[in-house]
Order: C-alpha cells, then sequence, then structure tokens
C-alpha cells in the first residue's frame, strides 16, 4: 500500500520536521484504516523513532502507531520540568506573617512556605520563602506585597537562584515495595523483590501517576486481580506509569492497550513494560489528544497538545473489542468520555473506574448506570471505584 | 442493583482537610506551604513541585488528591491551597475557593474594582450572581456552618468596597 511507503519514508525524515508539519502530512496521507494520533507535538523534542506493528490476530483492532523515545537518563528532562524559578527568603514579623503571605501570592509568587526550623527565626520575626517564576520582576511584587499590608519600613529579603532539580525523583526516592494483596507486589525498579515466588510489578513511574501505593490503584488492582481469567484484551484508559496494564498481563492477559494524553506518561509506561519484560506482542500504548488539555498546559508546560484537540479517540481505540476497560483517572473525564469507554468494550465486559472519591460515586452511577449491569462499588479510604459488565442489550453503541 | 463492597478503614474527614495519614498523635510540622494551583490541573511542574519536592512530599499523590477534590470546580479557578508538610514527608491540605473579590470581577467581567468605590459605580451585578457566588463559598471550610444569607450580606460588603453595584435583577 502506499501509505506504507510513505511511513517508511517518515520514519528516516522524522527528525527533520516541525512536528506541526508533521501532524499535518500525517492526517492528510492516512487512509481510514490507520489510526494516528495527532498529538505528535512532543516528538521534536524527544529523540524518537515510529514504528507500525499489525497485530494479526484480530480484525477489529486497528493498525496502531507505537511511538516511542529513545531511551533516556534522568537528565533529559522535557520543558515543563525544568521551568526555571527563583526562591527569595523574606524577613517578616511574625504577626504580619499569615497577611504577607496572602499578598505576596496576590502578587506574583508561585508558592510561599514558612518553615519550621528556620534559622532565621528570632522572637519576633520568622522567614517566608517564597518561589517566583522566572519572569516575574521579584522587587516589584515584593514591594507590592509589602505596601499593600502597610508595611512602612524597606522590606528585607535575600534572593537565591535555585538549582534545577528532578523533584519528582526526589519525591520518589522514598518509594518502598507495596503490598496491595496476598501475592501481589509493586516493586520500584531500585529495589529488589520481597517475595520473588509472589507476583511482582517492577516499577520505576519517572513523572507518570501510578506507584500501587495510591488507594484508587489499589482498588484497581483488586479489581483486575479478582475478574481477570486468561486471555482477556485490556483497555487502560489513562494509563499513567502503565500499573494496570502491566499489572493484567502478569495476571493473564493476552493483550493490553494503554492510552493517555501525556506524553510523559506514555515514556514512562513504555520504559515499565520494559522493566517487567512486556514486549509490543503483548502491550501497545498510544498516546491521544485530548480536548481539554489546552487548559492544562497553562504556563508551565510547552509539550502535549497545543491548538489540535481533534478526539481520534474513537477510531485509536476501536468500537466493542476489549474484555476489560479500566479507567482511573478523574470525575470529569470519566463523565465526559463516558460513550467512549463504554463503547471500546464488548457486551459483557468488564469496565472499571476509579479516581473518584466516595462522595463522586453517585455522580458516577447516574451517567453509567444506563450502560452497566451488575455494578460493584468498593472502597479504600476516601477513594472508590465502580465496576460493572457492559449490558447485553445495548443498541447502538 | 448496587453492591457496597466497604474495604480498609475510612480516615476522618472534616469537610475540605484532608489528610495523608491515619495518626491522630499531633505529628511534628516541618513546614506549611501555600500556594494557588487551577482546580483539576495540579502537575508536578512549577508551582506545586519545587514548593512540595522540597519537603519530599508525594508529589503524584498530591496532585491526584487535589485533582480530584476540585473536580466540582470550574476547570482552572484558582484556588488556594494551603499543605501542612509533616516531618514524616506526610502531608495534610485544605483548599479555599477564589476570594470573593476574585468571584466578583468574573461575574461582573472585569480586571479592577472601581477606582472611587462609594461614588464611581465599576459594573452591576443581581443577587441572582451573589446568592451563586454565596454557594460556592459554602462549601470552603469555615464557612461550611454559615447561612447563605450570612454569606451573601458579605458579598454584597465586598461588592460595594469595589464600586459594584447590586441590584435585585438585571435587565
Amino acid at each position: 500500500m502506499a501509505s506504507w511507503h510513505f511511513l517508511k519514508h517518515l520514519t528516516y525524515t522524522l527528525g527533520a520536521h516541525s512536528t506541526t508539519v508533521l501532524s499535518r502530512r500525517l492526517i492528510r496521507s492516512s487512509s481510514p484504516a490507520l489510526s494516528i494520533s495527532s498529538s505528535l507535538t512532543f516528538l521534536s523534542k524527544h529523540r524518537h523513532k515510529v514504528s507500525y506493528h499489525c497485530p494479526s490476530h484480530n480484525n477489529n483492532i486497528p493498525i496502531k502507531f507505537r511511538i516511542h523515545t529513545a531511551a533516556s537518563s534522568s537528565t533529559a528532562l522535557p520543558d515543563k520540568a525544568s521551568t526555571p524559578y527563583l526562591s527569595v527568603l523574606i524577613h517578616c514579623p511574625k504577626d504580619n506573617a499569615d497577611v504577607l503571605s496572602e499578598a505576596l501570592l496576590c502578587f506574583g509568587a508561585s508558592s510561599v512556605t514558612m518553615d519550621q526550623n528556620d534559622a532565621c527565626q528570632t522572637l519576633d520575626e520568622i522567614c517566608i520563602t517564597s518561589i517566583y517564576p522566572q519572569e516575574e520582576d521579584i522587587n516589584l511584587s515584593i514591594s507590592h506585597a509589602f505596601d499593600s499590608i502597610g508595611f512602612k519600613e524597606k522590606p528585607r529579603y535575600e534572593i537565591k537562584a535555585i538549582e534545577e532539580e528532578d523533584w519528582i525523583k526526589r519525591s520518589q526516592e522514598s518509594f518502598r515495595p507495596v503490598e496491595v494483596t496476598k501475592g501481589l507486589w509493586v516493586v520500584p525498579e531500585w529495589s529488589t523483590p520481597t517475595d520473588v515466588q509472589a507476583t511482582n510489578i517492577i516499577l520505576n513511574p519517572g513523572h507518570a501517576f501510578g506507584t500501587g501505593e495510591h488507594a484508587s490503584t489499589k482498588l484497581c488492582l483488586l479489581l483486575l486481580h479478582g475478574c481477570i481469567k486468561g486471555g482477556e484484551y485490556i483497555l487502560d484508559y489513562g494509563t499513567g506509569s502503565g500499573i494496570l496494564a502491566i499489572a493484567a498481563l502478569k495476571f493473564g492477559a493476552a493483550f493490553a492497550v494503554g492510552i493517555d494524553v501525556d506524553s510523559q506518561a506514555i515514556e514512562s509506561a513504555y520504559q515499565n513494560a520494559a522493566l517487567n519484560n512486556i514486549g509490543p506482542d503483548r502491550m501497545q500504548l498510544q498516546l491521544i489528544a485530548s480536548e481539554n488539555s489546552a487548559s492544562l498546559v497553562g504556563d508551565w508546560t510547552s509539550g502535549v497538545v497545543q491548538g489540535e484537540n481533534t478526539r481520534e479517540i474513537q477510531t485509536v481505540t476501536g468500537n466493542n473489542t476489549y474484555d476489560v476497560v479500566i479507567a482511573n483517572i478523574l470525575l470529569n473525564p470519566l463523565l465526559e468520555n463516558a460513550d467512549q469507554i463504554i463503547s471500546c468494550a464488548k457486551p459483557g465486559a468488564i469496565i472499571g473506574l476509579s479516581g473518584i472519591l466516595s462522595e463522586q460515586v453517585h455522580h458516577i452511577l447516574e451517567r453509567y448506570s444506563p450502560f452497566l449491569e451488575g455494578i460493584e462499588v468498593s472502597k479504600m479510604d476516601d477513594w472508590a471505584c465502580v465496576s460493572g459488565r457492559k449490558s447485553r442489550n445495548l443498541d447502538a453503541c | 442493583m448496587v453492591v457496597w463492597l466497604l474495604s480498609s478503614i475510612s480516615n476522618p474527614n472534616h469537610h475540605n482537610h484532608f489528610q495523608s495519614s491515619t495518626m491522630s498523635v499531633p505529628k511534628a510540622v516541618a513546614a506549611t506551604i501555600r500556594l494557588r494551583v487551577p482546580a483539576g490541573a495540579a502537575r508536578p511542574a512549577p508551582p506545586v513541585g519545587p514548593a512540595l519536592g522540597q519537603y519530599r512530599l508525594n508529589l503524584m499523590a498530591f496532585c491526584k488528591d487535589f485533582n480530584a477534590r476540585t473536580q466540582k470546580f470550574k476547570a482552572d479557578t484558582p484556588m488556594s491551597v494551603t499543605i501542612t508538610a509533616y516531618k514524616d514527608n506526610t502531608f495534610d491540605f485544605t483548599v479555599k475557593s477564589p476570594s470573593v473579590t476574585w468571584y466578583l470581577k468574573k461575574a461582573a467581567g472585569i480586571e479592577s474594582g472601581s477606582t472611587r468605590p462609594g461614588h464611581v459605580t465599576a459594573t452591576t451585578l443581581s443577587l441572582r450572581h451573589v446568592y451563586e457566588i454565596a454557594k460556592v463559598k459554602q462549601s470552603d471550610p469555615y464557612l461550611q456552618n454559615m447561612p447563605l444569607e450570612s454569606i451573601s450580606k458579605s458579598i454584597i460588603g465586598t461588592a460595594s468596597s469595589m464600586g459594584i453595584k447590586i441590584v435585585k435583577d438585571l435587565d
């Protein structure tokens, strides 16, 4: 097919193209059978390779592209995590600390921290550490903040440039092996499994969500553990670190597809699949565009999607092809994408929904109960997971 | 038919005050962090990243928690978050909706209040606007038990100080 030749050509010339040109060319050249993600802006920032894989077992699954970046060390931070910022240590009378904190935030500070152990604490004074984005005029902001609380004296403060560091990595140093249930562990890449006989999911979540510690992840893992009998096709909707897709495969599923709107999640999931010796014959990952991603971009991110918010998820994931659809995201996306989530599942398939708080369950039930049978709600701490089987009596899905 | 399965303990949940651990013994506080974060859009990047990462707090857990709890707010509404970081790297946080002035400005579609409140009216809003704002504010911590009428009166007061006139109905 002419389109295959085009794709081969694409892999050699990918590096030279700007991303918007790339996506437009792909979209114009695509045939209906090919499903492509339109959110390829991240490709310009990483070394990459586009490979195509045609699963031969099921005609209903459209041909997918697996987009993966070259193996990158932790120094290859994407732009959104390495926005420079400045830290300012501000001296402040103790009585005014709260009011000043609010004022600083109003006048441009990203965050204001009061450390209990500050060395500069005296009887009357306290130190506030304020973080500012680099483009902010700090002297002006601080002076406005002090003026607004009626402070007459000249503000005293010191500006420090902070070394950029991977603060996510720092916070994950405390990630320990987690026993989700008897015989099922999630183990960080740098630890050794406690019980070699158990099912161990090795993970390095990176910048993506899903370490197995969160109640919502545990609820989903327990659901999968209970319902997978072997040979199922799984869709992990909002895959994050890929933990649920990987777990499903370890429990005996035949094939898992993980989709996410975050390129870092796809990258992380790809690495975790490799850590667990799962190859493309068992798991595939897809970056998809999101209608709402423009609002997530804000001031920080420069990657992901800007402008091209076409929803191609329908063509990406296909209709009625999965035995289990699991979605651990948030209430609003679960409600907005309900039609798509349901349509991805075969009649009688299990659908699991989490990332919701107990108080939000009734919204989910209201939206999903016309389509599900045998609904169960499991809870852990404040979090809940709603699951059920797709009704067999639905007309058009 | 819906089957309810309860597993594990649930935390005592004080309205919008959220705990990341189940301990009730007072813990040593390492720091108090204040941020503005858009509702539903917390990411482990600035401002969240550097502020919380410094105390080795679980960034992902905070983002997931914060985003889930702010789903009921319009996306990107700037929420005020106060995080108490404990020395053992756990944390609690409270979330407040934006200030009344923010809501009033948004409702009126203006950038700033009147330069001479009381003399020059910046704009006009209806009681319905006040009521809607009061309903949102009522979900803030510390305002949970205040009657809507009291909150509304306070909002009208703030509006007046900004030079915004409140009328019964807008034509």
